[in-house]
């Protein structure tokens, strides 16, 4: 498949700098040089190849600014990075939001971090910061916002229509689980736009990494995802080990695995509670949080921590398990079993709970590539998509398990997958336990100063909500040259405004809780 | 327009669904009524780190003052660490190590990175104050007032 | 005894069955209510497996007390450009036609404060009234979401009337009377709702979206729109709304005791115990309804209403009518 794309893609524009990399240094498999002549070529080429884009960022490197796009395919692994190089002085690189939507955001947010003004943009306003900045965050040295770029940073207003009135979802609000503010404009009982507005939780996780050495960054991943802080902390310990070629020994591969997926159904259970409150039923919270209660015990026995865990090392893991470990487990799986036909006689064959979910909030096949949703989302639509299996890491290769897929990609799809995700961890926790095999849990020489080589890695893990990435730039020296984090809740919450026109206010609530936002991830 | 046998179903499931929730009302609660009952905490636990005893000399802390925990924790929450060399010895004994919890994320790599393994969590999950003075926790004084108690 | 004899001398029997009448449904109504404040916290609890409502008193018996202090005492706050004269006038306004519905209700062969031979029509009528005192309270505090609230429930409210009129209808028919205790004295035999179950459910469904309660509480819905029409109510008027809404669940469970449960019928213990038992009982299912299901969307219960219920209780009332001529 790389090679085929490879060819294509040197055939097809000319003059082209397209080169293979390694992929087990590199996270991914092609480094194109795009130029502002043929960017909107080669984006549009891999458009009509039906790539999606993981993730696109901006490094600054003091001579230049490096625009990172990284293109990856739903069907086979082929991670293409095409990075295009704008002069510092007067940052200008041209837009590709009409070709893929999701850019739309991204570009806003390199926009007020860096400067970098994309031409053809409609919106360039406020993502994440608000008024009151004064010269642009992530670069390396004190560059000031000019007078021009800060009037349209701010020239958010909302457009004012005959019979339509405003009202302010949030930022305070019992259902967007999380400071998320969303201006919607109705019409009546209907919906005619909703736009998110974000950044109440930002607090600056990317330039944080750039003072801190690749050890002390270790807390920061667990506060960006609570509920699957596990998760987030795995992708940041194997990415920086994939760049230092640690080798992490079999036994923390498996317990890794095995505490990933616990922390997983504890997500899970937690969206559920919250899902359903949205709704108006009540109790169903409490249940779930009476079985996350067992997770957290367990979990607590074994890190010390209850929600925001720091457990994994660079080469394996804090501490060890205990037989207790194996036993509390094997018992919380066959618990958790019987309690899922309690679940499904209370809430998934409720009439009520039918008719408010099913056929609501649909994503058609052909929104996935523009958008690139990830996680439960994708994986309702019918597309089988799991980086677990994509691109496995830690012990998935060597455990089977299938990955649940929807039909319709309503929310009653979106609730159905995540209910047979919860199944299927239970399932892999047993085999992994099952196979669990003694030996040491920490590589042998991992340097206490961790000083990885020069060079850029991505790496990403299916969290809780979907593929989250890890991009670091570094430049030999202990800390990270730059961090970025690819989060799925982000490139999720860029459909909401679609799936909520014309719908009602109860449905674009419910959708907005089908698609598990934790809003501190979005935010970094 | 639904049909009966559609009704009929949706009315069973909402019998189902009322036969769950009042078995769980005849059931007996999952809940502890702290601070009446407490729960036993695990050993791993991590509440604010503490200072371990040397094992030759009891009644001094292993902390040699290198300062290895004040540089690499993440959040500059070990604010000040003092110590004197007192005669005869060859390395330096803890005085004074002050811990600001308040910023503290209990992130474990003050306690990895020790090269002599003095830190260890203790189990206070649930400390009180009333000031943020409260929680800027001298931890060799409160190693000395767990020596008066034993 | 001689001192109310000398009192039914000077002002007159009617009079003094009133006064004595109405003093016990004000006490019944405060009671009620604060029984059931300390019932939906209680039911929620042990629901969710917890205990709720404990510190206060033995069982938190006397948990509704300290509420009603603690509402007692909140600042009652008015916001900015509200009409006042509405404003104010809309707590009163819900609480008062509840209170006429307890006039016509046997709670025992003889303890009824005036059988009115239309007895149901009463009830009916007044019932109404609190529809406007919803819209009146919706306007009143000039909030967006109070008025959408209002108007959501006024929508519901009237769309839920007609089918509680039709699922009574049979019964007036079968007992041949509009006065409620005529109605229970037909029950000696068997209670009604052996030969009506189909206006049973639909009775109670529909008394169940009068009353604003979930699954129906679209317009009180938390996640959605804060509190809906008493959003800006603080205080003791925010406890009138509620004291209405409790004395308007008790008076559909006592309503539906009469007209489908045999009323005050049943064997060795006094009537009104009885009768007292099976309304509360059926108090325990609305509450239990409420910690169960998920709120219906806007238009699917006006569906409900329009679609399903109506016809339905137009068929049962049509066979109902043409057995009896047969």
């Amino acid at each position: 498949m790389v090679k085929t794309i490879f060819e294509d893609i040197k055939n097809s524009i000319k003059g082209i700098e397209i080169n293979e990399v390694s992929y087990a240094e590199r996270g991914y498999h092609l480094a194109v040089e795009a130029t502002k002549g043929n960017l909107l070529n080669i984006i549009g080429l891999l458009d009509k190849k039906r790539f999606y884009i993981a993730d696109m960022c901006c490094v600054d490197y003091v001579e230049y600014l490096e625009i990172v796009y990284l293109f990856n395919n739903h069907s086979s692994l082929c991670r293409i990075k095409v990075s295009l190089k704008v002069d510092p002085e007067r940052p200008v690189a041209p837009t590709i939001s009409h070709i893929y939507t999701m850019a739309h955001w991204y570009e806003r947010e390199i926009y007020e971090f860096f400067g970098v003004y994309f031409e053809g943009h409609d919106k360039l306003i406020y993502l994440f910061l608000h008024d009151g900045i004064d010269f642009y965050p992530l670069r390396k040295q004190r560059v000031p916002v000019s007078a021009e770029d800060m009037k349209l940073l701010n020239s958010f207003k909302p457009r004012e229509e005959e019979d339509t009135f405003f009202v302010n979802l949030g930022p305070q609000h019992p259902s967007t689980h999380g400071v998320l503010r969303v201006v919607i404009k109705m019409d009546g009982e209907y919906v005619v736009s909703a736009e998110p507005v974000l950044g109440y939780l930002h607090r600056m996780h990317e330039k944080m990494a750039e003072n801190r050495t690749y050890q002390q960054f270790l807390p920061n991943p667990a506060r960006m995802d609570y509920p699957g802080a596990l998760l987030f902390n795995l992708a940041h310990v194997a990415a920086v080990e994939k760049l230092c070629g640690i080798e992490v020994p079999e036994r923390a591969q498996y317990i890794r695995t095995i505490t990933c997926e616990l922390n997983r159904v504890a997500s899970h259970l937690l969206w559920i509670g919250a899902f359903l409150a949205d709704l108006g039923g009540l109790t169903p919270f409490l249940y779930a949080f009476d079985d996350r209660e067992n997770i957290l015990d367990i979990l607590e026995a074994v890190t010390g921590s209850r929600l925001t865990y720091c457990y994994f090392r660079f080469g394996g893991l804090y501490n060890d398990v205990d037989d207790n470990f194996v036993s509390e487990t094997k018992k919380f799986v066959k618990r958790m079993r019987e309690r899922f036909i309690m679940y499904e006689k209370l809430i998934t064959k409720n009439v009520i709970f039918i008719n408010r979910v099913k056929g609501i909030g649909t994503i058609k096949q052909d929104m996935v590539p523009k958008y690139g949703f990830s996680g439960p989302t994708i994986r309702s639509t019918g597309i089988p998509f799991d980086m677990r299996t994509h691109e496995p890491y830690a012990a998935y290769d060597k455990i089977d398990f299938e990955i649940p897929t929807g039909t319709v990609g309503d929310n009653m799809d979106r609730y159905t997958v995540r209910l047979s995700e919860m199944a299927i961890c239970l399932d892999i926790i047993e085999k992994a336990i099952a196979k669990l095999p003694s030996g040491p849990i920490n590589a042998d020489k991992v340097p206490k100063k961790l000083k990885p080589p020069k060079g850029d890695i991505y790496h990403a893990v299916e969290s809780t909500r979907g593929e989250t990435g890890v991009y670091i730039v570094s430049d030999e020296s202990d800390k990270p040259y730059r961090m970025r984090w690819r989060v799925p809740s982000f490139s999720n919450l860029m459909t909401f405004p679609a799936l909520a026109k014309g719908s009602l206010l109860a449905d674009a609530i419910a959708t907005m809780g089908s698609f598990d936002l934790v809003i501190p991830e979005i935010d970094r | 327009m639904t049909s009966v046998v559609e009704i009929v179903k949706g009315f069973v499931s909402l019998i189902v669904g009322m036969g769950v929730t009042i078995k769980a009302f005849f059931s007996p609660v999952v809940t502890v009524q702290y601070p009446r009952k407490t729960i036993n905490i695990t050993p791993r636990f991590r509440g604010h780190t503490k200072l371990v005893a040397d094992s030759e000399r009891p009644e001094r802390t292993k902390c040699i003052v290198c300062g290895m925990c004040e540089r690499n924790c993440p959040s500059k929450s070990i604010k000040k660490i003092t110590g004197e060399k007192l005669e005869g010895e060859k390395k330096k004994t803890a005085t004074q190590y002050i811990l600001d919890f308040t910023t503290c994320s209990q992130c474990g790599i003050c306690v990895e990175t020790c090269p002599v393994d003095a830190l260890e969590f203790s189990a206070d999950y649930n400390p009180v104050g009333y000031k943020r003075e409260d929680f800027h926790y001298d931890l060799v004084k409160e190693f000395e007032k767990r020596r008066q108690k034993l | 005894m001689n001192e109310l004899k000398c009192i039914i001398s000077i002002i007159g029997e009617e009079t003094t069955r009133a006064v004595i009448g109405l003093v016990g449904v004000m006490i019944l109504v405060v009671v009620n209510a604060l029984i059931l404040t300390w019932a939906e916290r209680k039911v929620a609890g042990h629901m969710q497996r917890r205990i709720a409502a404990k510190e206060v008193g033995p069982f938190g018996l006397i948990q509704p007390i300290a509420d009603s202090l603690k509402l007692l005492c909140k600042e009652l706050i008015t916001p900015h450009h509200a009409e006042r004269p509405l404003f104010y006038l809309a707590p009163t306004l819900i609480f008062l036609p509840v209170l006429v519905s307890f006039v016509v209700i046997p709670f025992d062969a003889y303890l009824q404060v005036k059988d009115i031979n239309v007895g149901i029509l009463v009830i009916l009528a007044f019932s109404s009234l609190s529809v406007l005192s919803i819209l009146i309270a919706g306007w009143g505090s000039n909030n967006k979401y109070s008025l959408i609230g209002s108007i959501r429930s006024v929508a519901q409210n009237i769309a839920y009337e007609i089918p509680l009129l039709l699922s009574l209808l049979p019964i007036i028919i079968i007992a041949q009377s509009f006065s409620l205790r005529d109605i229970v004295e037909a029950q000696k035999g068997l209670w009604f709702v052996v030969y009506q179950p189909f206006a049973f459910l639909i009775f109670f469904t529909a008394s169940v979206a009068e009353t604003n309660r979930t699954p129906f509480d679209l317009p009180e819905a938390e996640s959605e729109l804060v509190a809906g029409f008493h959003t800006e109510y603080s205080g003791m008027r925010f406890a009138l709304f509620f004291l209405a809404e409790y004395t308007n669940i008790f008076i559909v469970s006592a309503i539906a005791t009469t007209f489908f449960l045999g009323g005050y019928n049943g064997p060795i213990l006094p009537g009104i115990i009885w009768f007292f038992i099976k309304t509360y009982f059926l108090v325990f299912v609305i509450l239990w309804m409420r910690w169960t299901f998920p709120r219906v969307r806007f238009d699917q219960l006006l569906n409900l209403s329009w679609k399903i219920l109506i016809p339905v209780a137009l068929v049962n009332l049509i066979v109902t009518g043409g057995i009896l001529k047969l």
